[in-house]
This record gives C-alpha cells, structure tokens and sequence, in this order.
C-alpha cells in the first residue's frame, strides 16, 4: 500500500517535472531526500533541499533526478544509494556513522565526556587539599578584614 | 611608487627582526638604551606600514592599473567606498591591513605600557615583533601587494581592472574585514602579555588586568566582525541564512570561543588566584586559533566559498604555527611552579564549579567545531574518501551543547562564590525553573511540537529571570537607601561593579540571540514564478506582484519587482526586491528586500527570469523571531562596553581567601 502511494505520488512528480521549471521543483517529498545529499555545488554547504540558488549546476539536477526516480516507485533509501554509487559518500550531507567516520560523530562528545572526568579528578584534588582548616585564626589579621569589609560597606551605603 | 611600497616593507620586516633582537639584547645585558630601541623599532614599523598602506589605497583610488593587486580587486566604475575596501579584498592587500593593524596595537601596547613591567615588556615587544616579522615575510617576498604586470622588463597597464566581488559591495562586507582583523590582531596582545609574565615570571595582578581588558576590547572586535558577516549573509546571500558553518565562518568562531572561556576563567585567578595553568593554555590556544584560522583561510587546506584563492604561504603557516605550539608548550611547562595554584576549591556547589563547567562546555563547542572542520581532510588522508561534513552535522552536534551551555548561563549568577547551600540554591532556582518550565508548557499546549525550541524558549526565559532578578535585587536596595527611582538604582547599581552588571547585559544579549536562533526551527518560505499583476501567499501574507521593471547603469544591469504585502486583507506595505548583473565581473547578486518586525521578518529575493525569460523568480520566506538575534546583538556590544568602563567603587580587596576558622563564631553550615 505504502509502495503504491510513494509510486503514485512518483508519477505524479515526475509528471510536474517534466512540465515545469526549476524552481518548482521544491515539493515536500522532495525535500525529504534531499535534505540527506550536500549539495556538492562548492559554492554553499547546504544540502540538496535546502540551496537556494537557482541554477544551481548540482542541486537543480539532483532535485530533478529525485523527482524522477520516486516517478520510478524508489523509495527514499534507494534514491540515497544511488547518489552515492555515483558520487561516493561526499553525495551524503553528513558522514554516514560507521567504520572511521563515527570518530567523526563521537569525538565532540568523547572530549566532552574526558573534561567532565578532568573536572571530576580537579575537584577532588582541590577539595581533598581544602578539608576545613583546624588552625586558629590570625584575630589581628581578622579585625583588619573585619575593618576593610566595614569600611567598604561604608561606601556601599554612601 | 610601486618600489616605495615594496621598499617601505622591507624595511619594516628588517625593523621587526632588528626589535626582536634589541630587545631581548637590551634586557638580558640589562641596557636600557637598546631596549627604547627596540620599543621605537616598533613606532617606526607602523608609520613605514602606514606609508605602505596609503601608497596602495591611492593606487586602488586612482586606478592604478600597472599594479598586479589593482587589475584583480578593483575596476573604475566601483563607487570609491568599495575602491577603499579592496585594500583587504585580495590575499596581498588582507595581510598588509593584518601586519599594518598588527604594528598599531603594538605601538600602542608600547607606548602605554612604556613605563611599566619594566622587566616584562622587553619580551612582550619579541613576542608582538617575531609575530610582525612572519606576516611582513609573507608581503615582502610571496605575496608582495605591490607586484606589477610586466612583459618581460618593461611596466604594462591593463585597460581595466576585474573589480571586487560584487557579492563584497555592501556596506557591512566593508566593515566586516577589518573589524572581525582587530579582532584576530588584537588576541596577539594578551598572549604576549602572558607569554612574558612567564618569562619574567611576573609578579602582583596588574598584567592580568592589562591582558583581560584587551582581551575584552578584542573579544568585542571579534564579535562585531562575525556579527556583521552574519548580517551580511542575512541580507545579501539571498537565502537567509546568517550562518553556514563553512570552515572560515569555523575559523573566526574557533578563537572567539577559547577568548569567551578565558574571560570567565580569569575572573577566577584574580579572586582566588586558581587556574593559573588554564588560563595560560586558554589564551595561548586563542592565539594559535587565530593564526590557525588564518591559514585555513589562505592556504587552501579546505574548501570555501570565503577562502582566498590558494597561494604557496601554506607552508609559512605551518612552520610558523608549530613554532608556536613548541615554545608555547615548553614555557608553560617549565614554569608550572610560577602557575601553582594560590587557593583550594571549596565546594562542588560553588561559582568556581560553575566556571569549570562553563569552560568545559565552551572548549568542548570549540572542538566539536574544529573536528567538523578537519574531519573531511582527516578522513579522506585515513580512508582515501571524500566525505560531507555539512550544516546539518554541526547543528546536531552544536545544538545541545550550545542550550547547556545557556542553561549555564542562568546557573552562574545564582551560585555563590566559595560554597552554596542546597537550600540557597533551591530557593534560588525556584521562580526562573518554574518560570522556564511555565513558558515551555504554554508552548506545548499552543500547539509548539519542536524539542529543541521549546528547550531553547524556556531556558531563555529561565535565564533572563535570572538576569532580571540579579538587577532589581540590587537595585530594590539601593533604591531603600537613596530614595533614586528603580532605573536611576539600576544604573547606579550597575556603575558601582560593572564588570559584574555589564557581564549580565552581555549574557542578556546571548538570551535574547537564542530567542532568534529558535525561530529558525519555524522557518517558511516559497518559490514562485509571477508576471506583473499575479498573486501569491506564504504564511499570513498575500502578496501581488504590482510592478516588474528593468535597466542598466555602467556598473551593472538589473531587474526590479514592486511586490504590495497585505495581511488579513489589510495593506501591509511593499517590497522592493532587485536582481542584479555586474559586467566587469559578469556575477549577478541580490538586493533582498525584508520586511523586519520583531516577531517575523518577511524575505524576497528576486532570484532571476524563468527559463524562457517570461516571468520574474520571486524566493520569498518567512523567518519567525530572527530579529532578536540583531537586538541581541545590540544589547551584548553594551553590555561589553559598560564592563570596560570603571567601576564608580574602588574595591580594595578583590581576592577572597581562606583565613582560617574560628570556631566560636564559624556559621553553621548549611
């Protein structure tokens, strides 16, 4: 049923396409492909759905050649493979997360996750090293800070 | 007058290494003499750059067309502002601004501080000068701006030149360089400072409160500068979008992130005297980040639609930047006795804790970026493939830290330097949780079904409580005491500490910045094909086509739409959007007409004619909320400004310590 839907819904895509200009091209089913492909143009880092320009010489002919494969029956992932088979997976908007490239996805958290330990281990030693001080206060050194915060309050009130 | 300029760089590049010299000479066989050599080496640096300089803005003015520099950045038709700009629009002329800049800060640095740290200023002159010396290298040997075509020995002028990029012909694209430089120069100043502190293992607080109020002025040039690229994007690129995450956006964030993380980090060295270490790296990685940044920019390493085109100083830069990561490094080790921590954290709840996260938070954003930046060139050199590593990639991962890292926003202020209790902190939280959760549910019940907006509203709403709340505690009591109304308390209150008020304005601008970021998550926009008289709808707004016209000046040809807006039926103004063709360059541009309001701006781009040269292309959106991000904007530049200005109170005792306790009057604990 879902197959049969995407294939009308293909057909009659492919039928806009071939009546209608570029920039008509911009249907929701569309974008939903196009929004996983960078749009390889060089001149933005949008990805197929979302550049604007409107001769663009890549995402103009990747948006035309979604339309007509979902004319096809493709379903989205289909679409996806066959940019890729073309292009590699520079076709992809972002790193597919396997093999090398999930470095790519973890790394930001994996160095969050590290400073949150550092952080962990510099309290602990700066706690450890600042346990309550038993010694008896300094009472000259006291008045003299007690004199200083008065004097300052002093201020603060003038 | 070509051989003057190049003269005039040459000179200034032996000048820096003669600087270099004096000064390390003069300090280590203590003479004074060569010393105030070296300082004036410096002066004389800037007025040979400052001579340069003009030499190149007059051949750039009058057309000059036997310079190699004026041929590619300018043509005669450009109005003279733009003639100006292409001082900074090629790779030659951008790195003599950057060495003139440099050598500015560095006469004025001087010449303020030339009767102070007498031990230390020395090496911070060596630092400025080493630093001066490697971008005069590259304008006085590769990059020379003032090369000429010649045929073989004999001096030719083309007829015309191939002008700026027209997309650079707009006023905030004349600003944005220079300012977003002085930025990037500037971060040179507190690393010297600090540099030389280590050297010299500097003694007292002072050169922390030189290098934070210059690290301050330049945090706010960096601001400004990437503030104006976005506003640039916004109105020109013709899609709306004020940020793209391409590399060289990356590179001007990268510095600007590591200076955010030391400014609030070096609050706690000089209260408690902690972190010694970490500010050292922090200002040190902003100033790697800043020539880092640069060479991303210029060698080509990554692609851009910012960068220049490539060049051979590839290879400068990285000498140059291992240099500094080695000599860097080595100090900071060998000085960690002179870094040691004075005081000891006193609680996990505590404002110091909070710093940490904040810093974690912001270093982590900062990373995040620069392995997204890196990642495809990392890829490619492990697998041998080529990879995307787009927007979307940097907003699933930014996006979360960035709302943490507001939610720290609003948590700072209300923990207590030292300890806070459990108690202390529930009745602090109180209203603004209860505040930021009340707005997220009103917004839900609306019908609001985005996770990350409604996170983003109420944690703005949280934190702006928080903000509010700081202001009107101070300012009720000062009120009670002088009988002043609630602004003329806020204004005192604020003049009385205003490093700590204008630090709330400044994170009241990131609030209300956020406030427009989330808009984005309701964007809308169309893309129509219209004739005069036609009639279309996005949103709310009805929108007519009234009048399509066309025509051409020496400068470049365009198309023109007059499009009436109507709401509900009512007229709601017109739009004037332009589509442009500049014949020197043969680009074509958009003159974008927006509609702002503070809860929407309506957008159209006049995008070019259909296929068959029959109608207009009419791009038009809508971007809920993106307004606030300028108003932000405003309100962060006041607040930086209101922290340089001193404070109205003298505080005398800046530093808090433990004295010990006495335990007949110790508090009890909470």
């Amino acid at each position: 049923m879902h197959r049969l839907r995407n294939s009308i819904l293909g057909l009659l895509l492919a039928a806009l396409c071939l009546a209608q200009s570029a920039s008509e091209l911009a249907a929701p089913e569309i974008r939903r492909v196009g929004q996983h492909l960078a749009c390889l143009c060089g001149t933005c880092r949008n990805t197929v759905a979302d550049c604007q320009m409107l001769h663009c010489g890549y995402a103009l002919p990747a948006r035309e050649k979604i339309a007509r494969m979902l004319g096809e029956g493709k379903s989205d992932q289909e679409i996806i493979d066959s940019f890729v088979a073309e292009r590699g997976i520079h076709a992809l908007a972002v790193p597919p997360a396997e093999g090398f490239n999930i470095l790519g996805w973890i790394m930001p958290f994996v160095a969050i996750l590290g400073g949150l330990l550092a952080i962990w281990w510099f309290i602990r030693r700066f706690l450890a090293k600042s346990a309550p001080a038993a010694v008896p206060a300094n009472q000259a050194l006291l008045d003299k800070y007690q004199q200083q915060i008065n004097k300052d309050l002093s201020t603060l009130d003038g | 007058m070509e051989n003057l300029g190049a003269l005039a760089i040459l000179l200034a590049f032996c000048l820096s290494l003669y600087s270099v010299a004096a000064s390390l000479a003069g300090r280590w066989k203590r003479n004074d003499y060569l010393v105030a050599s070296g300082r004036r080496a410096v002066y004389a640096i800037f007025w040979l750059l400052t001579f340069a300089s003009s030499l190149l803005i007059y051949a750039l003015l009058n057309s000059d067309f036997r310079l190699a520099y004026v041929v590619s950045h300018s043509n005669r038709e450009m109005p003279v502002l733009y003639k100006f700009a292409a001082w900074w629009g090629g790779q030659e002329g951008s790195l003599l601004l950057w060495a003139w800049m440099l050598s500015a800060y560095a006469a004025v640095v001087l010449f303020t501080n030339r009767h102070k740290f007498i031990q230390m200023m020395p090496y911070v002159t060596s630092i400025l000068m080493v630093t001066q010396a490697f971008f005069l290298l590259l304008i006085a040997f590769p990059l020379s701006p003032f090369d000429v075509l010649a045929v073989g020995r004999e001096v030719m002028a083309a007829e015309d030149g191939r002008g700026l990029n027209p997309l650079l012909q707009y006023w905030a694209m004349a600003v944005h360089p220079p300012t977003l430089y002085m930025g990037y120069v500037g971060f040179i100043v507190p690393f010297a400072f600090a540099m030389g502190s280590l050297i010299t293992r500097q003694p007292g607080d002072e050169w922390i409160r030189t290098t934070r109020r210059w690290t301050l002025v330049t945090w706010l040039f960096q601001t400004i500068g990437i503030m104006l690229g976005a506003g640039w994007a916004y109105a020109v690129l013709g899609w709306g979008g004020y940020w793209g995450w391409d590399p060289v956006e990356n590179a001007s964030l990268l510095p600007w992130i590591t200076a955010t993380a030391f400014l609030h980090s070096v609050m706690m060295q000089e209260k408690k005297g902690m972190m010694k270490v970490w500010n050292v790296v922090l200002i040190s990685a902003t100033f790697f980040l800043c020539i880092f940044g640069t060479f991303l920019t210029r060698s080509g390493v990554v692609s851009s639609v910012h960068a220049f085109a490539q060049s051979p100083i590839g290879t400068y830069f990285v000498v140059f930047l291992a240099f500094i990561l080695l000599s860097t490094s080595l100090l900071i080790l060998n000085r960690l006795d002179y870094l040691k921590s004075e005081s000891n954290l006193e609680s996990v709840i505590s404002r110091e804790s909070s710093f940490l996260f904040n810093n974690l938070i912001l270093l982590g954003s900062c990373f995040a970026i620069l392995w997204g930046t890196l990642f495809p060139v990392i890829s490619e050199a492990v697998t041998g493939e080529k990879i995307s590593v787009d927007a979307p990639f940097f907003n699933r991962v930014n996006v979360p830290i960035g709302l943490f890292l507001l939610f720290l926003t609003g948590v700072g202020p209300l923990i207590a330097w030292r300890r806070s209790s459990l108690d202390s902190l529930r009745r602090a939280f109180l209203w603004p949780a209860s505040a930021g959760l009340a707005v997220a549910l009103a917004l839900l019940a609306l019908g609001v079904r985005h996770p990350y907006a409604l996170m983003s509203l109420g944690l703005c709403v949280f934190v702006a409580w928080t903000i509010v709340s700081e202001f009107w505690k101070g300012a009720r009591v000062i009120r009670s005491r002088t009988n002043q109304n609630l602004l003329a308390a806020m204004v005192e209150l604020t003049h009385r500490n205003t490093r700590r008020y204008g630090g709330y304005l400044v994170h009241m601008g990131v609030v209300l910045m956020f406030v427009g970021f989330t808009g984005a998550a309701f964007n809308k926009d169309t893309t129509v094909e219209v004739n005069t008289g036609d009639t279309f709808h996005l949103g709310r707004y009805e929108l007519k086509v009234s009048e399509l016209r066309e025509g051409e000046n020496p400068n470049y040809s365009w198309h023109h739409a007059v499009v009436d807006i109507s709401v509900g039926g009512k007229p709601a103004g017109k739009l004037e959007p332009e589509r442009r063709f500049y014949s020197a360059s043969r680009q074509n541009t958009s003159e974008v007409a927006i509609r702002r309001r503070l809860n929407e701006d309506l957008y159209l781009n006049f995008a070019g004619m259909s296929d068959d040269n029959q109608k207009a292309v009419i791009q038009a959106y809508v971007f809920p909320l993106v307004t606030w991000i300028w108003i932000g904007f405003v309100v962060l530049v006041f607040g930086t400004l209101v922290c340089l200005v001193p404070n109205k109170v003298r505080f005398q005792v800046a530093r808090t310590e433990m004295m010990g306790v006495v335990e007949q009057h110790a508090p009890a604990q909470e």
